[in-house]
């Protein structure tokens, strides 16, 4: 080998091993053990009220990176209430549903978009917007409903180890839905707060 | 979107004068929590109710009668206080378990 293509050999591979060595001088902007894609599953309970179904929230999360802050995240998420009957016949005869916090049942898919704030060490807060397509049924009044409700909401990561981290999040659910038995167009209000873990793929 | 926001608010908000418990239209006990009057000159469109002792056992702005062993039906000063619930005026009739005279919400 001749010493020109060594000296070229070595003056190509010393940066890359430098860059392999060296930590980065920048601080991250997003947490640095999440990697372009995670999934995740979350526990928590969620508020109903008239037609909006509320109680135990269940959800399964997929985190696919966008930009250096931001990740695409999926939901599909289920929330089981009670099931006592909430609706009557008003004195005009109109069909009126007053269901309490916690009733109905509702599967739900949502694309959103999740945006991290600078965080520390391991606490990574973070804002998430997005809108979603929800199937709402309230067994005991024969009542069902499709909705698409604008989740607005925020949370904190907080990375456990290299591949897993704890989240906890919070949002307002808002929208509307047209819904069975002559209710036609009606409102989607609740609040959601949940918590649960994160795997990096 | 602040106002979808503010409307979606103002809907969500909404209530009725009356409800499952007392006050709903109906025609069997299934259209109410407890008990239907079931349609009648004595409860127009029918009428949801709770069975009851004392005044104590009904919701607020309903009165325990002596009718049908003690339901609870609205309270009223003046027939003007019944018409939320159509053809209803206020009449008067014994208190259950009171032993007095109490103003309430009937048909005839």
């Amino acid at each position: 080998m001749s010493r020109r293509l060594t000296l070229a050999l070595v003056l190509v591979a010393t940066p890359a091993f430098a860059d392999a060595i060296t930590p980065p001088t920048t601080n991250p902007v997003a947490p640095p053990d999440l990697s372009d894609q995670a999934i995740g599953v979350e526990l928590g309970a969620a508020t109903g009220g008239r037609v909006t179904a509320g109680g135990l929230r269940v959800e399964g999360h997929y985190l696919y990176q966008l930009s250096a802050r931001d990740w695409f995240d999926g939901t599909a998420d289920f929330t089981f209430g009670g099931n006592s009957p909430g609706c009557f016949r008003d004195r005009s005869n109109a069909f009126i549903c007053d269901h309490g916090l916690a009733s109905g049942d509702a599967f739900e898919i949502v694309a959103a978009v999740r945006h991290f704030f600078v965080g520390d060490g391991q606490f990574w807060p973070f804002v998430r917007g997005g809108v979603g397509l929800r199937f709402v049924r309230f067994g005991d009044d024969s009542v069902t409903g499709v909705a698409i409700p604008l989740h607005l909401g925020g949370g904190v990561r907080v990375s456990i180890t290299p591949a897993v981290a704890i989240t906890v999040q919070g949002e307002l659910e808002l929208g509307i839905g047209d819904f069975s038995h002559t209710l036609g167009a009606e409102p989607q209000l609740g609040i959601a707060i949940t918590a649960g873990v994160e795997f990096r793929l | 979107m602040r106002f979808v926001f503010v409307m979606g608010l103002m809907a969500a908000c909404q209530s009725s004068d009356v409800s499952r418990e007392v006050g709903a239209r109906c025609d069997t006990n299934a259209d109410c929590d407890q008990k239907c009057e079931v349609p009648s000159a004595n409860w127009p469109d029918g009428f949801c109710t709770e069975l009851c002792d004392t005044d104590a056992n009904c919701p607020e702005g309903t009165v325990c009668i002596d009718e049908d062993g003690g339901i609870c039906a609205f309270t009223c000063a003046a027939d003007p206080d019944c018409t939320f619930l159509g053809a209803y005026s206020c009449k008067q009739r014994d208190s259950h378990g009171g032993g007095a005279k109490v103003n309430a919400c009937r048909g005839d």
